[in-house]
This record gives structure tokens, sequence and C-alpha cells, in this order.
């Protein structure tokens, strides 16, 4: 699984020299809320970064071929296309503002079996939709309670195997996951797996609900396993074993004492997202002060970066950064109470066959890669 | 205790968030709107189970009879809250939901203010079977009284004006500073709801604290912003002169902290009608996370003086029917 120097599938995160490559968007200080990127997605081949933002538009860049007599600008993302995706709507009968907000982007595969996509930006239901019938779907989970007041739980994400077309997980905000089979029934609201780790009651608070809930589900490319994000852990799970997650990262546990705060401020309710590396050797996250976090699954190692314009010199190294949770602050530590929760990294994309990674920090998308690259 | 005043605390951010859901941009949102319930509930049980004596409202033979009105002299209590509650009882997370009686609430009807106490006592025969159900049939009904009060007028664009929500509240620090009942009418709490500025000894009659609420403070009150000392409909004019507690450094630093939490409450029940009037006085002041690492705020160093002042039991009082009612 380390894949070190196999087929194309470099080393995992914490072997690598991380260095910055570019960074896109404005350098304001003042961010219009519609310039806040929400979704950053590599196509399947990584020669394409599409990003959505709040106000509705879709960048994708495209990567610039080799260039001998430039090579250090080996494999730069220029912009190729822009669009308004989506306007903003009211829906006068509710008295209901649509947000115009890009929620995710995904790739259809060029060539593929699949024909049908998920949409999945609803709390309540997920539809399936064929990509040749565009004026309705098959609703294939429905959680709505027949009364609204009985509603415990909400569907937080969800996403197709990448292998087995058929099965999908979707995630809860009670910090479940369910795997459906669409072949066993055409209502998929019963699951064929059910994970869920057993609450440790020992660190029960008032946000226990809150923390549990899963942010983001993502397969692991090979599709034996998968990756949740709650609001302090990234967790990988076996799909053959549903009763524990294989593995538990702690993102940034110094939080756990300020969740109060963190409640009066609404950063609790960020949503988080997480990505695999290549070869599911490496997952990677987001944090505050436009902090990002690499777990090495192999070596256990893991490692704290920044996504900043001062670290932002043509192939600079980007160097590790450390988190003081209390007690003395070293040199180069960052203590926890002089973090910058309006800089919070929430999406984040890795390329699928290279170190190559992208960055949503606010309005600006960095891009760095590993040096040997 | 520490619980209960966190608990206090935490239930009334929530009330703000749900709040400010109804006024923000893109709607309700479903998923955080059902994770603040969960955590108004778990609060709730925390504040509502907390068997400190003095603060159980539910006819708990130990307690006293809470004072009706002002004047009235409070005895039991004091005694007994100034003592850490046993640990087991109090820090245990309630996990099955007690069984409550609830209180009467005989102070809650104001004049035009029926609804809201039909409310409670509905919610309260709900409570066991489906909080969200009362929680949610409730807020409907406030939510009615207050589009009421207010003359169906304009309200979502004050709120938003009056809460203040998203980047702003973002990038505020985490954490609140140490000291920051100092700096509370400077650093406007997360809701953006500002601290009513204290008018010296406070009028008798409670004025509503943010001036730019439409009016749904006073349901027949006088101008729009402060009705005129007398002319709400409250059966139960505020009298300053009892109010102060013991001490005067106690007494002026408890109130500095009880103003910040109350004003944040305050604007809440403002809103939501003189039904909840008991609360636009002083409450006892917001718990301070205990893992924040700051010494305690003065309440804390002061429990058994401020919790034996009179307007913070009648404010209990009220508050739980708050509580209750969502």
């Amino acid at each position: 699984m380390a894949g070190a120097g196999g087929g194309g599938c470099p080393a995992g995160g914490n072997d690598l020299q991380w260095c910055f490559s570019q960074v896109k968007g404005a350098v304001d200080e003042d961010v219009a809320e519609a310039d806040v990127i929400s979704t950053v997605e590599f196509s399947h081949s990584g020669d394409l970064l599409a990003t959505g933002d709040k106000g509705g538009r879709v960048v994708i860049f495209q990567r610039e071929q080799e260039n001998k007599s430039r090579p250090h600008s080996r494999g730069e993302y220029n912009v190729y296309s822009t669009f308004q995706s989506h306007e903003p709507e009211f829906d006068y009968l509710k008295s209901l503002e649509i947000e115009e907000k890009i929620n995710k982007i995904r790739w259809l595969p060029r060539q593929s079996a699949a024909r049908f996509l998920l949409s999945t930006n609803d709390d309540l239901r997920i539809n399936l939709w064929h990509l040749e019938i565009t004026d309705r779907s098959f609703n294939i989970v429905d959680i709505k309670p027949a009364n609204m007041e009985e509603l415990t739980e909400v569907i937080t994400a969800a996403e197709f195997h990448p292998h087995q077309c058929n099965v999908l997980v979707y995630s809860s905000s009670k910090g479940t996951i369910r795997l459906c089979d669409m072949r066993s029934s055409a209502l998929c609201d019963r699951h064929s797996k059910f994970f869920e780790e057993p609450e440790d009651p020992s660190s029960r608070s008032f946000f226990s609900e809150i923390i549990s809930s899963v942010s983001d589900v993502k397969f692991s490319h090979s599709g034996r396993y998968m990756m949740t994000r709650d609001y302090l852990s990234v967790k990988v799970w076996d799909l053959n074993m549903e009763s524990r997650p294989v593995e538990t990262h702690q993102v940034h546990e110094y939080l756990r004492s300020k969740l109060c705060s963190l409640y009066e401020n609404d950063c609790i309710f960020d949503k988080f997202e997480c990505c695999w590396n290549g070869c599911d050797s490496a997952i990677m996250t987001g944090s505050y002060n436009n902090f990002f976090r690499m777990f090495d699954r192999t070596t256990w190692r893991d490692v704290t970066l920044e996504a900043s314009r001062e670290n932002s010199k043509p192939r600079a190294s980007l160097k590790p950064r450390r988190v003081c949770a209390g007690g003395k602050r070293k040199k180069d530590e960052v203590s926890v109470d002089s973090l910058d929760f309006s800089k919070k990294i929430l999406h984040t994309a890795w390329h699928p066959a290279e170190n190559i990674i992208a960055v949503a920090a606010t309005n600006n998308l960095y891009i760095f890669q590993d040096k040997a690259n | 205790m520490e619980f209960k005043l966190e608990a206090h605390r935490i239930v009334s951010i929530s009330l703000g968030k749900i709040y400010n859901s109804r006024v923000q941009r893109g709607g309700i949102k479903l998923h955080k709107n059902l994770l603040v319930s969960l955590v108004l509930r778990s609060a709730r049980q925390v504040y509502l189970s907390d068997p400190c004596p003095g603060l159980y409202l539910t006819g708990h033979p130990g307690a006293p009879a809470l004072p009706q009105q002002p004047g009235e002299s409070v005895a039991g209590p004091p005694a007994g809250w100034g003592e850490p509650p046993p640990p087991a009882a109090c820090a245990a997370w309630p996990e099955p939901e007690p069984q409550m009686e609830l209180p009467a609430v005989p102070e809650v009807p104001r004049e035009g203010d029926a609804e809201p106490a039909a409310t409670v006592t509905g919610a309260g025969d709900t409570l066991q079977g489906g909080e969200a159900e009362a929680a949610e049939a409730a807020w409907r009904r406030v939510e009615g009284l207050r589009e009421t009060a207010v003359g169906g007028a304009g309200v979502p664009a004050g709120g938003s004006d009056v809460f203040p929500q998203g980047p702003g509240a973002a990038r505020r620090p985490c954490g609140c500073p140490p000291g920051d009942e100092d700096k509370m009418s400077a650093s406007p709490r997360v809701d953006g709801c500002r601290t009513p500025r204290p008018a010296g000894p406070e009028p008798p009659v409670p004025p509503p604290v943010c001036p730019r609420k439409r009016g749904a403070e006073g349901v027949g009150g006088g101008p729009a912003d402060c009705p005129a000392p007398g002319s709400t409909p409250l059966k139960k004019p505020r009298r300053n002169s009892e109010e102060q507690p013991g001490g005067a450094a106690a007494g002026a630093a408890a109130e500095e902290e009880e103003e910040m939490e109350t004003g944040n409450v305050a604007n809440l029940i403002s809103i939501f009608g003189s039904s909840f009037s008991g609360l636009l006085r002083k409450s006892p002041g917001g718990g301070r996370e205990e893992a924040e690492g700051e010494k305690s705020g003065p309440e804390a160093a002061e429990p058994g003086q401020i919790c034996c002042d009179k307007p913070v039991l009648r404010d209990i009082n009220s508050w739980s029917t708050a509580i209750v009612a969502f």
C-alpha cells in the first residue's frame, strides 16, 4: 500500500518536501462573500482542476503541458474556462431564497460505464439521475419523517463506490454511515451496512452530537476503505468492519476544550472535507489559521502545513507548523488562542496520480507540489 | 453549579442562533438548526436536572416558594446555594431525561400573552415524548406572538441588523477574552446583541435593551424603544432598591457580568414578547467555560451572593419557562 516508486504512485505525504507552486485569487484583505471558494476538485486525469464559489461561479484550470524551454513551469495550472453556473433564486411560494453557492463539483469519467450521477445537496433525500434523462430523477434514499418534528438526523454527505456502481454510502449528522446497494431494492431505506463508532462516555459534552456529525465521506481509490471527517478527527473505515474505524487521526484535538466558544462563533458548524492521495497511503484535511494536515497511513506520521501569502515564493518549501496547546510556547509554535478562526481551509484536493495538491483558503486557491516532482 | 451556569449560557446562545436562522440569507438551514436544538436540549437537561437547592423550580420540597414580589425576602436558598453541588449528582450527565414536574408559571402570562403560557404548559406535557415536537410547536407559537407584537412589520430586516452573523462573527477570535465583561459594549456577542447600557439605578420597568428591535418588547408599551416606566403590561415592576447583592464590589462586578449575559438573552426575550420579561432584568451571569483556563468570573467567585439575589430567583422561574417552551 505504500507504493514507493510503483506505477506512478509516489510515496506518501510525509516523505515529501511540499513546495509552493501557485496561488490564484485576489489578495484583498476584504473578501467578498461571493468569492469564497466552496468546492475544489481535480478531474480523473488530474489535468483539470475545478473550483466553485459562493457566488455560483465555476472556474476550471488546465494544466500546462511540459515546456522544455521553461522546465520550472512544469505543469502550471492556468484558467481554462470560467462561467456562471448558478444564479440566486427565490421561491416565492415558500419565501425561501435559494443560494447560488456551488456545493460540490464532480467530474464525470470520460469513458465510463457509469451513466448515473447522484445529487445529494438535499438534507433528507438522495436522488439518482440518468445522464440522458434530465427532467426527472429516481429517489433512492429518503429519510424525511412523516412528521418533521420527529426529525433526528439529516444526510450530510454521500458518494458512489469508485468501482461498484450500484453501491453508495451516505453519512449522517449523528456520525453514522450507511452503505446501500441499489441492487437490493429501489429505495435504499434499508442499508446493507451500518458504520458507527460507540461514543466514549468520558468525553461527553454539550457538543458531543455536533462534533460527531460527519461533514465529509470519501471512498479510497481502491474502494476498500472509506474516510469520514467529523469536527475534530478523520477516521478511516474498512468496509468490512462496521463496528469501529480502523484508524482515527486527530486533526486539532486542542480545540476540544474550546468547543463552547466555537459553538458561540459558529465555527463548530464548519464542514471540513478530506481527501486521499492517489495510492491511498496518505490523507489530507483542513483546519483553522489556514493550516492543513496530512497523515501518512503507513508511517503514521502527520504534518501541519500552512497556506499563506508569506510562503508564496516560487518553489519555496513549506515549513511544518506546530500548534502549542498549552504550557510554554516554543519558538515558531502558534498558540491555540492566537489561531485565526476566520481563516479556515474547508476544501482540499489531491491530484489522482501525482503529489500535487490544491488547497482553498477562503478566496484563494493554493497549489503545492512535491519538490521532487 | 458551574454546569448550570454554562448550561444557562449555552441555552441563551442557542436561542439566538435559532432566531438568526430565520432571518439569514438562504433560509433556515435544517442541519444546523437540528444540531442547535440538540445542544439546547442537552443544556436544558443539565439546567433543569441540576439538583442544586434553590434553583430547582419543580416544587421540590426543599426549595422555597419563589418570590412573586421583589419585596419578599429570600430566606432559604442562599445557604444551600453557596455550597458546591454534590459532584455525583450535578456533574453526571443526565442520561435518561429526568421526570420533571414542570412549574406552573403564574407570572408568565401578561396582558396579551395568554398564548405563551399555554405554550409552556403544553410543551411540558409533551416534554417526555417529543422534545423536538414541543420545541418546534412552541417556537411557532412564540414566533406568532412576536409577529403579532411587532405588527409583522419588517422584522426580518431588523433582525438581521440586530444579529449580524457570518463573517463578522467568524472573524472573532475564538475563546471569550478573559475580561470581556469590560468590553461588553465594544465587542458585541456573536449574535451581535449590544449589551444594554446600565442606566445606573435600574428603572422599575426594564427597558428593551436593543433599540434596533421593532417594538416587540412592549405589548401596548409606550415609545418603540423605551417604554416609559410603568407603561408596560408587566405585572411585576422591578424594584431596584432591594436587588443589589451584598457587597458593593461583588455587586458591581456581578452586575456587569449579568448585564452582558442579560443583554444577550434580553434581546431575544424582547423579540419573543414580554412573556419573558422576567429575563430582561438581571439573570445569573454567564458561566465561563471551565477549560478556557481563565479564572472564574466574578459571579462564580461570589455565588452565594449573586444567586440569592431576588431578581435572579424570579428570573429563574421565567428562565425555566423559556427553556421549557423551547
